[in-house]
């Protein structure tokens, strides 16, 4: 019986233990927990990462030669180069001359013009999936970055290609400089070190990678060779994929920042004062494609002027997306140079019903409507989505079909030309005009112009005057030109751009994120 | 005996061919370009090409499968696509947190489902047994996510008894890793507020996956106890004399154990699965999360990868409940 009661004792005991035992946290006010879906990241390596979790966590660790300050995206800044050059060739390029400023990697060695010459060098020779960016976008080669001394490196870049786009680019992950000497001594064959910097780190930025559990977390630490010290020791970006899971961990404040609430839950989270919104902004827009090619259901303009008329706007964003979003109509977005934020159509069914008449459709179409499982862009369900737009279009005749798949075969589907209507997202691969102007309006692009067979001289002359124009008032002007023509001729009816809604608790102070993702973890404080 | 291990490890080899076979003509037949899904919306065709060919995803699905294959008798399941590492080693990364989780869930099963079997049986049909078996029907019907769900708005949002979704507080530094289950790695550490933390992330995931087979636990013991309780030698037994609790304990509950072992045995199986939803809504980094964003990745290899380890613990665990049998019921040898 002794035995039985000193069971019941240590078992009681556990219990309270359990209940009751609130860990101490050591160091919470130099801790930031970020809860969200990371299932994402592929690698942290920046010369190959390309996804939208990584961006942010890179830069971060690799300092650029240019970058961004804060959420200001209109004009690059000074980062390890502290000033360049921009020069004509004889054959009517460019070479971009960069002079370094003083500066450490997290490994106490300094960085060095060779450092940036391997860097890039390095991306080419990978050709991973944002390698593009350098050898199409940019044309460089190997060989087009070279060291004139240690602290001079210079660029060349061919003829047609805009040094004012490329400086934009720069500022983007791809551009992170690592310490070529460190990662050169952990290269297993031919991967460039890929592999190691997995788990390890070797840049010159605020914070270095401390561990990456997948699945789990991911852990920065502050860099202790950094000039200037973080408030925030450690950074932990905690995989949370289901917002309801988030919405619990930020309450109880076991994490200080949420990234994946819905709009209704985030609507609540407004009136709550233990917490904070942040609207931030996003280059992203969800549009519908229509597939524009000879024998096409949308071949006619007329008709696809129509959709325009009759989708409800101001519903979707009202009710569907709780307020997070902006109406938008055209292909260049709030926050990039040349947005064009013109109304250029009212929600007018009547107008949409006279223009299906005049193209001959009066007596109706039936359709297919690919959409995507799980939440479309600003996070509202892409069923809830379709099912909107399919009561709008079917005012004026269209009958949609829905059919849903996943994201990645909904991309395989479109990219074979073969999605007659689509509703889906864009946002643009470098904050320029050009990442939306050329893919949306040159078909030779094969981007969104081609996947919608929309093969228009027009389009692709505007478009592809504007990115070699290196007088900024002469783009500009173009842009304005090309937004107009691509809203009225375009295969797209542009929904709306979403704010990204953002979650911290009181205690978060200076958290800020842009518009291309970047969040300056240096920047965060808590309050104790 | 070493015969019937023999041949049920012949079956097993089988079994497992069976399930990968299946698994991969299955992933072959849906239209959809892993490639695609890896590289993301805004990918160019001839990046897309190039990735196809250097995964060897362009060649015909038989000249993979036999690729695959070879490569499985040497003990290679290939890289992910998405994580861009050897499948292995992310299932040893991922694998131990599941395990962790089921044994939890288990845990709970046997230590809830048992004694609510028992009590039912003890007082059937008066109000306790009416009690055990509405708890029953609820922990078995109940869809395991919105328990979920449910179960960390109550326990966790509202009364604030117990954390959040993940393994651990995330101030606290994680042990260092050597069975890959926190829990038990805190133990080794001799961390104790790294293993109360561990433990207390552990109870809620643990209790809801557990709930559907606590409440079969329960149903199964109730009514093995009924049929056992009404035989002649649990009357002799208690005829004797005997303690309440020993007939009820030695006599009785022993000779129960044997269907109850059966379900427990499909059970583990069938956590495994229940898993995949758990998982993802506590954000707990094992096979199931693993499983469901390979899955929406299109990572057809780590599909494979999930989907044969997890046949294989299943076809292991049968085994392993056959074999038990025979150590509860002498009556049943096998040849």
């Amino acid at each position: 019986m002794a035995r039985l009661r000193l069971t019941w004792m240590l078992l009681a005991t556990l219990a309270v233990g359990l209940f009751s035992f609130g860990a101490a946290q050591p160091a919470q006010q130099q801790t930031l927990v970020i809860g969200g879906d990371w299932t994402d990241l592929i690698t942290l390596d920046p010369g190959v990462a390309y996804e939208f979790s990584s961006t942010p966590i890179d830069d971060n660790i690799y300092q650029r030669l240019v970058e961004f300050q804060g959420t200001d995206l209109s004009h690059v800044v000074p980062g390890l180069a502290s000033s360049w050059d921009i020069a004509s060739t004889a054959d009517g390029g460019t070479t971009i001359t960069f002079h370094l400023k003083d500066a450490t990697f997290s490994t106490g060695r300094p960085v060095t013009a060779q450092d940036v010459v391997w860097s890039f060098d390095r991306v080419i020779h990978i050709n991973g999936p944002s390698a593009f960016l350098f050898t199409d976008v940019a044309g460089m080669k190997v060989g087009s970055t070279v060291a004139l001394d240690d602290k001079t490196v210079q660029l060349t870049l061919p003829k047609g290609v805009n040094p004012q786009i490329i400086l934009n680019m720069l500022t983007f992950n791809i551009g992170g400089i690592m310490d070529a000497t460190e990662v050169k001594q952990h290269v297993q064959g031919d991967d460039y070190g890929q592999h190691w910097l997995n788990d390890h780190s070797a840049g010159s930025g605020p914070y270095m990678l401390d561990r990456w559990d997948r699945g789990s977390q991911v852990v920065l630490v502050a860099n202790p060779k950094y000039p200037d010290p973080p408030s925030i020791k450690r950074i932990i970006l905690r995989y949370m994929q289901e917002s309801n899971a988030q919405r619990a961990a930020i309450t109880s404040g076991e994490i200080d920042v949420a990234y994946n609430f819905t709009p209704d839950a985030f609507k609540q989270a407004e009136s709550n004062p233990d917490l904070k919104t942040l609207k931030t902004d996003t280059f992203q827009m969800a549009y519908l494609g229509m597939n524009s090619g000879p024998g096409a259901p949308f071949a006619d303009n007329r008709v696809r002027d129509a959709v325009r008329y009759a989708i409800d706007q101001d519903g979707i964003i009202n009710d569907l997306l709780a307020g997070l979003g902006r109406k938008m109509q055209t292909i260049i977005p709030y926050g990039l140079m040349g947005a064009d934020t013109t109304q250029y159509y009212t929600h007018d069914i009547e107008k949409a019903k006279q223009l299906m008449a005049a193209a001959g459709k009066s007596g109706g179409m039936t359709v297919e409507f690919l959409i995507a499982t799980g939440a479309c862009s600003g996070g509202v369900p892409c069923a809830d989505l379709a099912a909107k737009i399919q009561s709008d279009l079917a005012k004026i005749g269209i009958t949609t079909n829905i059919k849903q798949t996943t994201s990645a075969q909904l991309y395989t589907i479109y990219r074979q030309q073969a999605a007659q209507l689509v509703l889906a997202a864009w946002s643009p691969d470098y904050p320029d005009p050009n990442g939306n102007a050329s893919p949306l309006a040159d078909y030779n692009a094969k981007s969104l112009a081609w996947r919608n067979v929309w093969n228009d001289a027009q389009g692709t002359k505007l478009a592809t005057e504007a990115a070699v124009s290196t007088d900024p008032a002469q783009r500009k002007d173009l842009y304005a030109q090309l937004t107009k023509y691509v809203a009225q001729n375009g295969p797209y009816a542009i929904l709306y751009q979403p704010y990204v809604p953002i979650v911290t608790t009181a205690k978060v102070q200076g958290f800020a994120r842009s518009a291309q993702g970047d969040v300056d973890y240096a920047a965060i404080s808590k309050l104790p | 005996m070493l015969a019937f291990l023999l041949r049920r490890l012949g079956y097993l080899i089988f079994v497992v061919w069976g399930v990968g076979f299946a698994a991969f003509f299955i992933s072959h037949v849906v239209p959809a370009d892993p490639a695609a899904a890896a590289l993301g919306s805004n990918a160019r065709p001839a990046q897309i090409e190039a990735y196809r060919h250097k995964y060897g995803l362009d060649l015909p699905a038989p000249e993979q499968y036999v690729r695959y294959m070879v490569d499985l008798f040497k003990g290679d399941l290939g890289n992910s696509l998405r994580t861009q590492r050897p499948i292995l080693s992310d299932l040893r990364d991922f694998f131990p947190a599941t395990f962790e989780l089921t044994l939890g869930a288990m845990a709970f099963a046997v230590l809830l489902g048992l004694p609510m079997g028992i009590i039912a049986a003890l007082y059937q049909d008066r109000a306790l047994d009416l009690v055990v078996r509405t708890l029953a029907l609820v922990g078995g019907a109940t869809p395991v996510y919105w328990l979920a769900i449910l179960a960390l708005e109550l326990f966790h949002s509202r009364l604030g008894w117990l954390p959040g979704p993940g393994e651990l507080n995330p101030y606290l530094l994680e042990p260092h890793r050597v069975t890959g289950m926190m829990v038990v790695d805190a133990a080794i550490a001799g961390n104790w507020q790294v293993f109360v933390s561990a433990l207390r992330h552990l109870v809620l995931p643990a209790a809801v996956l557990g709930a559907f087979s606590t409440a079969l636990v329960a149903r199964m013991v109730r009514s093995a106890m009924l049929e056992v309780l009404s035989q002649d030698y649990v009357r002799t037994a208690r005829a004797k004399g005997l303690a309440g609790r020993v007939v009820v304990f030695k006599h009785a509950l022993r000779n129960a154990a044997l269907p109850v072992l059966t379900v427990m045995g499909s059970l583990l199986g069938s956590l495994l699965t229940g898993a995949v939803l758990t998982e993802t809504i506590f954000s707990w980094p094992g096979i199931g999360s693993y499983a469901t964003s390979s899955a929406i990745g299109l990572d057809f290899p780590a599909v494979m990868g999930v989907t044969l380890v997890a046949g294989l613990a299943y076809s292991l665990i049968n085994l392993l409940v056959d074999v038990l049998y025979a150590v509860f019921d002498p009556r049943i040898t096998y040849a």
